[in-house]
């Protein structure tokens, strides 16, 4: 017997769309929320709810205030993390090749670019090398590692470079030259958007960094506030035809630093101060901590009214800046950080191998760590865990340190260059919050993973923090 | 009377934050800035309604009387209402 199956009909047919249609969607900035006012409402109705309820929320309160019932008991949402992991490493060879050191790192607004500046710390003969910016986009599928998403080719050493807040593509460069440039990474045939160009009042010492500020008055336009080593604090607003016009100006000058804490007798004359980083409070849009070629920290006010004893020229009157002086490093600051979650507290890091913890109410450290023996170039608060900042040395070392684990020694430790070639600078990622960027003297960035005690917040770290900030030395 | 009667819930122990919003979710009195009023507002109105479906649902002869919501941080109680929420934020003692 066999069998066979019948045979299979088939047949031919083509299908097309007649007509088509285009659209476009595009996300707008979000329209900030306010609460609606205060409408016609019955307010008997009101009193006679609250009365009604007000013995039952008061005995549940009591209840909570008195219960154990959660004691001990944890819920992990998300899969546990336990090591510390290098996600990416991230280069380009045409910068490498010319033996460019990673000076500046930034995370854009929405977390999902990293922008690296190429330039040397080391200061030589460099100011005439050609050196870049690059930016890769960790998101995209087909990351190349060593070819950015966006090159930016700049005439002079960069040596900060920051992301605009809210703009996913508007970043801002210092350079060696002085100068304040803002690039606009999604034109790529032409990214340069606004220059301070050389006047005079552009830096005349190299630009150590740049933060982006919101206007006042205007919460959604930025400025740009640059710091420098000839002593002047700018902030530069872009008007017109791409032209960074200085809006306001410091200026540091020795004899008009507070007294607050002894410092090294300087010669008599305008000694300027140079500054090396600067960083400002979350609490206080208008407070800012300065670090300083003499090692010592100052808190200063954009609202500082005094004019600077300064005859270096400038078109907008130079102000001083300084209220207090805070106790010296060993050696040059080369970064500070204020913390997100309290607002007395900020880090410093120096040549000295040391950070420092500072609470703003006093001149002498809280706490003096010893991270490295050689230098420390840049120190970060976490933006999740009020108790957790990492540290990038001169060692080569990426150092996390977790306040609420040890107080004398680093967490977690992670080789970054095989060579000991020293670590310049970090940021963390705000949106992503388990990532952390760290750029290094042989020209490569590497993005870590952190691990997951790393990135959720302990129940009770908010209020250790404030004990520890509360250890005002009388 | 209401603001007595708010104070002396505010002034409890722990507690963070006090707000009454009325049967459309809209904030009507606070302790906190507005826009995390407004949030809280938007978001526990619509999940107390759900919360008050779901108990319905399950037996159409019983209602919500009171919702808690414990989170790492701290808890938030909502005395629900034909016409308005009390919504309290405590952080309890460890």
């Amino acid at each position: 017997k066999s069998c066979q199956t019948a045979s299979i009909a088939t047949a031919n047919a083509s299908a097309q769309a007649w007509s088509h249609v285009d659209a476009q969607v595009q996300t707008e900035a979000p329209v900030p929320v306010s609460m609606q006012p205060l409408s016609r409402y019955d307010m008997s109705r009101l009193t006679a709810f609250l009365r009604r309820v007000e013995t039952m929320v008061i005995r549940e309160l009591n209840k909570n205030w008195q219960s154990h019932a959660f004691d001990g008991f944890e819920v992990n949402w998300t899969e546990q993390q336990q090591m510390v992991s290098c996600l990416y490493t991230l280069g380009y060879p045409p910068a490498q090749a010319q033996g460019l050191h990673v000076t500046g790192i930034s995370w854009n607004s929405t977390g999902s670019v990293v922008a690296c500046a190429y330039g040397r710390l080391d200061h030589g003969d460099w100011s005439t090398l050609k050196s870049f910016v690059c930016a890769w986009n960790l998101d995209r599928r087909g990351l190349s590692p060593r070819q950015p998403s966006a090159v930016v080719e700049v005439p002079s050493a960069v040596l900060c470079l920051a992301f605009h807040p809210t703009q996913p593509s508007h970043v801002a460069g210092g350079l060696y030259s002085g100068e304040v440039l803002v690039w606009d990474l999604s034109r790529p045939e032409d990214p340069l958007l606004w220059c301070t160009g050389l006047t005079d009042d552009t830096h005349t010492d190299p630009v150590s960094q740049v933060v982006w500020l919101p206007e006042p008055g205007h919460s959604h336009r930025f400025q740009v506030l640059s710091v420098a080593t000839d002593g002047k604090v700018l902030l530069w607003r872009g008007v017109g035809a791409g032209q960074l016009q200085l809006t306001e100006g410091f200026a540091l000058v020795m004899q008009q630093l507070p007294r607050s804490t002894k410092l090294k007798k300087h010669s008599r004359g305008e000694t300027e101060v140079g500054a090396t980083a600067v960083a400002f409070s979350s609490f206080d849009p208008r407070l800012f901590i300065l670090g300083t070629e003499g090692g010592f920290p100052l808190k200063c006010s954009l609202a500082a009214g005094e004019a600077a004893l300064t005859r270096m020229p400038s078109s907008v009157p130079l102000r001083a800046p300084a209220q207090f002086t805070f106790s010296p490093h060993g050696g040059p600051v080369y970064s500070v950080s204020c913390s997100p979650f309290h607002r007395n507290l900020f880090l410093s890091a120096g040549t000295d191998g040391h950070v420092h913890l500072y609470s703003m109410l006093q001149a002498p450290p809280l706490t003096s760590l010893q991270l490295s023996l050689k230098y420390l170039f840049a120190v970060r608060w976490s933006p999740v865990r009020p108790l957790v900042f990492a540290a990038a040395s001169g060692e080569g070392d990426v150092l996390l340190f977790d306040l609420q684990k040890s107080s004398q020694k680093p967490t977690v430790l992670i080789k970054q260059t095989q060579d000991e070639s020293p670590v310049y600078c970090l940021e963390f990622n705000s949106q992503q919050t388990q990532l952390l960027a760290a750029g290094d003297a042989q020209g490569t960035v590497k993005v870590w993973q952190l691990s997951t005690e790393f990135v959720e917040q302990g129940p009770r770290e908010a209020e250790d923090l404030d004990r520890l900030a509360a250890e005002v030395a009388t | 009377e209401v603001e007595e009667t708010l104070k002396r819930i505010q002034s409890h122990k722990g507690v963070i934050g006090t707000m009454v919003v009325n049967a459309e979710g809209i904030p009507i009195r606070t302790t906190l800035d507005n826009s995390t009023t407004v949030q809280y507002a938007g978001l526990l109105h619509h999940l107390t309604m759900k919360a008050k479906s779901t108990v319905r649902d399950i037996d159409p002869q019983n209602d919500l009387t009171f919702l808690r919501i414990r989170s790492k941080k701290h808890e938030i109680m909502v005395a629900p209402d034909k016409e308005y929420l009390l919504i309290v934020i405590q952080n309890p003692c460890e």
